[in-house]
């Protein structure tokens, strides 16, 4: 039994009225006019208003009204906003919602706008398809980063311990945890962050193994025996107190603000490395990044470089093409290249990257050099995560918990993980 | 009220210009026609953002609807999945009947004891009373739930207290186990609301039954069980329905103090904030109506329950 009810009666049904967009007024003058939606930062807003200053001077009679938000509320907004019909023309969209939002029919296929109005010739081919579904492209990527590990470079002075390198591995990795938390420098201080929870960590771990979180498909990629392996591992570490306890690393609510390098209680954290400009903000000792540890000494690293968010065109807008003009100029003008920096991530276009490097500065260049430095340690980019992974994160972060606060061990809470995955996968 | 109907005519009809008695409408009009737009916004405040809504989430919750796509009938199957195949359903009623079962009788009694201390002529009343009151006001806020979060965390201010006893307590909101009652003893501490209205129970009740017990050789003790609590049942009874509705609608704190997970583990998955997962988070838009509905009959069963019970415990003077 189906039955479907009009766009317009859910409007009425007030759905819209939630949207206090919808009430404001329209532009009586004869101009153009673009809505931007981002989410991030007071530092990403300012930067993106200069673009849009800068856009506004190249294109006269074009008006900008652009919004941010953080990431947690930018969702239910963007959400709210299609649903009531008044998208913005120009959505930052994440490599994790893409599918959803493209398959469900709430952005512009860009396609038609290739070398035209959307000159990306010079792009990493790579990161286009990753803004491409079902063989349509839906996002330009602003920039590519990749998840890192963000060391605290003088904790692991104090306690007489070098740097992990590219080639260390996790058994290494844990013996450094274990002798910063010996040395005991630093009151109620921890070697590492536990990132049993954290889900790229775990999937770059997967990747070393030749798995994966998800597949093309949307369906789970590892089984229980990986989660159990997984979670023994950080027992182990939590046991020989390399990493911090459980109720100290459940105080990460994931953002950089919470984590445990930046409350002070461990000299690693789990980030991307976009974030690293975020991490030396709030805090007073040298943060350097470093790639993930190895499963084994000749292991293959499971990076890649992740478009770290795209810009996208809603289906709704006005004047599509307005958009993409716009989205080319953020991706693609030397100006704005040199407003926006490595903020988003490095830039995909390789004449911007050239036309960048020598105006960054040091947090800057670590961050490019970081993710073009990844080399061997780097494979192909994963496909875009099914519907429902948002849930799924949160069932690897709840799960890593009930393990570290001894509800379950490390047996159960791999098969717990994977049942609780593959059920919110099936839903869809 | 006759007197505002009269002046009601007066402005109907001056402000139309005409006759009043023209037709049956038009009387009606020039009669109530002023009252009816003094109401409007209220009118278009209540169909347009309390019973449209509501009518429309009604309509969702039978449906599938991921906020993009039109929504799609199913029927009953959201309740169905309520009722038979979410765990997570389970864990966020297990703690929101946690934290109302142990906040609302909390706050209640501590509310009523502050009200008995400054009912007694403390002087400068006012200034406690509103000094007591402020938590209530700003309880709700962002900002003291952050403040919250710095108290309970490990090194915390509480756990620098317990430190000077040598205890070494464990980080308060983080912990599965005590998570949940950090946020009762937050709740507590927003007493003001009830203890105001409490205040204002225990000043209607006529110094002169204190007088005549006292001369009756009445404890204060005893006075407290045979008179004070019997004249206070309806405002207890009335204390008791507002904070139970308030306590089962409770989401900011969670929100905060969990960074809307409801973790660790679903400790403070209170069932606003799971309902606001499941709508927002996982764009099951139809599936939150349907958790929205059920929430709003737990309400009404309470209420129903509390109003039923009533008659054998509150006592109204007549």
């Amino acid at each position: 039994m189906t039955h479907r009810i009009s766009r317009r009666s859910v409007l009425a049904g007030g759905a819209a009225l939630l949207s206090y967009a919808a009430f404001a007024p329209r532009a009586f003058s004869e101009e153009a006019r673009l809505r931007l939606l981002w989410w991030g930062s007071q530092t990403r807003a300012d930067r993106t208003n200069k673009v849009s200053e800068l856009f506004k001077a190249a294109n006269p009679g074009v008006s900008i009204n652009g919004e941010f938000l953080g990431w947690s509320d930018y969702w239910p907004r963007l959400a709210t906003q299609v649903a009531g019909g008044n998208a913005p023309d120009v959505i930052q969209m994440d490599y994790r919602y893409i599918v959803e939002y493209a398959r469900r029919g709430a952005l512009a296929p860009l396609d038609s706008y290739l070398g035209s109005v959307l000159k990306v010739e010079d792009f990493d081919q790579v990161q286009i398809k990753g803004g491409s579904v079902d063989g349509k492209l839906y996002g330009i990527s602003l920039g590519a980063n990749s998840t890192a590990m963000m060391v605290n470079t003088v904790a692991f002075e104090e306690a007489g311990v070098d740097l992990p390198t590219p080639a260390t591995t996790w058994d290494e990795l844990a013996r450094m945890g274990i002798e910063i938390t010996k040395a005991g420098k630093r009151k109620g201080y921890y070697g590492l962050s536990d990132g049993s929870g954290v889900e790229p960590l775990l999937e770059n771990w997967l990747r070393q193994r030749g798995k994966a979180l998800f597949t093309a498909d949307g369906k789970i990629a590892y089984d229980a025996n990986d989660g159990a392996e997984w979670f023994a591992m950080w027992q182990k570490m939590r046991d020989d107190k390399a990493c911090v306890p459980a109720d100290i690393q459940a105080l990460d609510q994931f953002n950089i603000e919470t984590s445990p390098l930046s409350l002070g209680k461990a000299a690693t954290s789990y980030a991307h490395s976009n974030q690293l400009v975020g991490y030396q903000a709030i805090n007073k000792d040298k943060i350097v990044l470093r790639s993930h540890a190895l499963i084994g000494k000749d292991a293959k690293g499971g990076h890649y470089r992740k478009p770290s968010m795209f810009f996208s065109v809603s289906a709704k807008s006005s004047d599509p093409e307005l958009g993409a003009k716009y989205v080319n100029f953020f991706v693609k003008d030397p100006d704005a290249a040199k407003v926006l920096g490595v903020e988003r991530g490095v830039p995909e276009s390789a004449s911007v990257r050239d036309a960048l490097a020598p105006s960054l500065d040091d947090l800057g260049r670590a961050a490019l050099e970081y993710v073009s430095g990844l080399g061997a340690l780097a494979g192909d980019l994963p496909p875009p995560p099914p519907s429902g992974a948002g849930e799924a994160e949160l069932a690897l972060r709840r799960v890593a918990e009930q393990v570290a606060f001894g509800q379950l061990d490390a047996k159960q809470g791999g098969e717990t993980l994977v049942d609780e995955v593959t059920q919110i996968l099936s839903r869809g | 009220m006759a007197a505002v109907q009269d002046s009601a005519v007066v402005v109907g009809a001056g402000a139309n210009g005409r006759p009043a008695a023209q037709g049956r409408w038009a009387s009606i009009w020039a009669k109530h026609g002023a009252g009816y737009m003094f109401l409007l916004p209220w009118l278009i405040g209540f169909f347009g953002l309390t019973l449209g809504p509501a009518v429309a989430s009604l309509y969702l919750s039978f449906t599938s609807f991921d906020l993009i796509r039109a929504p799609e009938w199913v029927g009953t199957a959201n309740y169905v999945r309520i009722a038979t195949a979410d765990p997570k359903f389970a864990a966020a009623i297990h703690v929101t009947f946690l934290y109302v079962v142990l906040s609302v009788p909390f706050k209640l009694a501590f509310a009523l004891l502050v009200a008995i201390l400054l009912n007694r002529g403390v002087r400068g009343l006012t200034v406690y009373r509103a000094i007591f009151y402020l938590p209530s006001l700003l309880g709700g806020s962002v900002a003291i739930a952050v403040l919250w979060r710095q108290l309970f965390a490990g090194d915390g201010l509480i756990n620098s207290l317990l430190g000077q006893f040598g205890i070494e307590g464990p980080s308060w909101i983080s912990h599965p186990n005590y998570s949940i009652w950090t946020l009762v003893v937050l709740s507590v501490w927003q007493f003001g609301s009830p203890m105001i209205i409490f205040l204002a129970g225990l000043r209607q009740i006529p110094t002169d039954m204190y007088e005549a017990a006292s001369l009756d050789g009445a404890s204060k003790f005893r006075q407290f069980y045979k008179i004070t609590l019997p004249l206070l049942t309806p405002v207890i009874f009335f204390n008791a329905v507002v904070q139970t509705i308030d306590a089962f609608k409770a989401f900011t704190p969670a929100f905060i103090i969990s960074g809307g997970t409801g973790g660790p583990i679903n400790s403070t998955l209170f069932y606003t904030l799971y309902l606001y997962q499941e709508a927002f988070g996982n764009f099951r838009m139809g599936y939150a109506s349907a958790l929205a509905w059920i929430l709003v009959l737990i309400i009404a069963l309470f209420t129903a329950f509390s109003f039923l019970t009533s008659r054998y415990w509150v006592h109204y003077d007549d």
